[in-house]
């Protein structure tokens, strides 16, 4: 296992410096939209964490297929770490859509296909988090979450299409999505941004995971010394 | 949608300020685990 | 083919020797139904209206209820070892459940039908439309709610994993079957229903076969 965190923090700090360029690029320089005005530019945080969001857990759901064929702790390392951050990023992402609707469209939800999926994703993948706080065996954990990731993820484009076609149904407005050329650079530099800053995390969490369940597996220590506070060399690393 | 929206520099704001706050929240939690780990770990094979 | 059916008849059998168990739990779908209608008041027009909303809801709740309750008998005595022990398939022994539950949960939709068409005045003549929903919609609760429960119900926390875990992933089938019932008790003008039926259909086609090819790998040791 890697015990370097160097390269992880290098791409968090990158991902940071690109989000400050771009945001500032987009909120600063680039000119208001025609018809939004400024409110545009929450687009140049939104449209980038959708992109990393749906990124993350589809690295997630590789990760458990991954784990599943190889039985390779590594790759529940980085399920947990890819979930949590997809997680992460899925809330954010209702959480920037519902501040856009509420200008908008004048409520603080409209049930648009995307943001609806994302936040029944959230609930998913945080339920998948919940199952292993509570499955004390690493085996069973990891083969349980892996087994709940795939199911989830292969859920999510039903529940896209059902919702959006339920939604259809009552609502003739459309969500301009689509941002015309001028302000493609500051969604860009963005979307590397989170793309970098997400991808050290999950090396960082991925970390925490492994010594985690290190810890977990160790053997217990055979004597306890109270006063001097150094334990006996128990024979053999974990 | 009819016309253009004026303002709303605060949502604007909020979107941004919310962002930056769960991700670097949630950065923050990732570093002060991973340290804490890594002192654990550290403390189990020296001591 | 022996080994399906003969664990169908093993939970089928199970479910009728707890089938107090099985009054009770369709006990709390009416009430859940009495409940919802209280919650919206006795506007007689509002309640018809989403009928087939509250009877999807009730019957969602109620089959966190079967389903957990699917399982403990395995959980008893180290039986799910013994199962494992027996020269069937892990394959078998899924779907020989998963049928069980389908049929369990669809008798309790059936059940909570009158139900539904007292209290909130929504009766309909299209019986064999209700019908098809609710064996398509109970399939589609029933094969990832099988797959779970056989998950939860060896953790700590098993009552509230398994709706947690169960409720975000079969959205589409609320969604389609509310829908679906929906425009059978209400009418169906321009001709909706298919395409909702649909929908249900390849949910569960979707989700019978990866919990079949998933289920080996949830309760190996």
């Amino acid at each position: 296992m890697r015990a370097s965190s160097a390269r992880p923090i290098a791409f968090v700090a990158f991902g940071v410096a690109l989000l400050l360029a771009g945001s500032w690029w987009g909120l600063a320089k680039a000119p208001g939209e025609v018809f939004m005005g400024d409110v545009q530019r929450i687009m140049y945080v939104h449209v980038p964490t959708a992109w990393n969001a749906m990124l993350a857990l589809t690295f997630a759901f590789v990760c458990a297929l991954c784990f599943l064929f190889t039985n390779a702790w590594k790759w529940d390392n980085r399920l947990e770490a890819g979930m949590e951050m997809g997680v992460v990023l899925s809330l954010l992402l209702c959480m920037q859509g519902s501040i856009w609707a509420k200008p908008t469209w004048g409520v603080w939800w409209d049930w648009d296909p995307r943001l609806t999926t994302t936040a029944v994703m959230v609930f998913a993948f945080g339920g998948i988090l919940a199952l292993r706080a509570f499955v004390d065996d690493p085996v069973k954990r990891a083969v349980w979450s892996s087994v709940a990731c795939i199911v989830a993820f292969v859920d999510v484009p039903i529940v896209y299409f059902s919702v959006k076609w339920w939604n259809s149904l009552h609502q003739a407005q459309s969500t301009p999505q689509t941002v015309s050329s001028a302000f493609h650079w500051p969604l860009r530099i963005n979307a590397f941004g989170i793309l970098f800053l997400w991808i050290g995390l999950v090396g960082l969490r991925a970390r925490v995971a492994a010594l985690r369940r290190r810890g977990e597996m160790a053997p217990p220590l055979t004597q306890k010394r109270p006063a001097t506070g150094r334990a006996p060399i128990t024979g053999g690393a974990v | 949608m009819s016309g253009v929206i004026e303002g709303g520099w605060e949502f604007v704001i909020a979107a941004y300020t919310v962002s930056a706050l769960l991700l670097g929240g949630y950065a923050t939690s990732v570093f002060l685990r991973f340290k804490k780990e890594k002192a654990r770990a550290t403390n189990e094979v020296s001591g | 083919m022996n080994a399906l059916f003969a664990a169908f008849r093993k939970d089928l059998l199970l479910q009728w020797r707890g089938r107090t168990q099985m009054v009770a739990i369709f006990a709390f779908g009416a009430a859940a139904l009495l409940l919802f209608s209280f919650a919206i008041g006795p506007d007689s027009s509002a309640l018809r209206e989403h009928a087939a909303g509250f009877l999807w809801l009730g019957l969602l709740l109620a089959s966190t209820l079967s389903l957990a309750e699917s399982f403990e008998c395995e959980m008893e005595e180290q039986a799910l070892e013994g199962l494992l022990l027996l020269p069937a398939s892990t394959r078998a022994l899924y779907y020989g459940k998963a049928i069980a539950n389908w049929a369990q949960l669809a008798l309790l939709g059936m059940a909570l039908v009158p139900v539904m068409v007292v209290l909130y005045d929504a009766g309909t003549l299209r019986l064999l439309s209700l019908l098809a929903v609710i064996l398509l919609g109970t399939a589609g609760l029933s094969a990832p709610g099988t797959l779970y429960a056989a998950m939860t119900s060896q953790t700590r926390a098993r009552q509230t994993l398994l709706p947690l875990l169960l409720f975000p992933l079969v959205v589409p089938v609320l969604l389609a079957a509310v829908k679906a019932t929906s425009l059978v008790i209400l009418g169906d003008p321009m001709e909706q229903y298919r395409p909702w039926i649909t929908l249900l259909g390849a949910f569960a086609v979707i989700h019978w076969s990866i919990g079949g090819l998933l289920f080996g790998r949830v309760v190996e040791d």
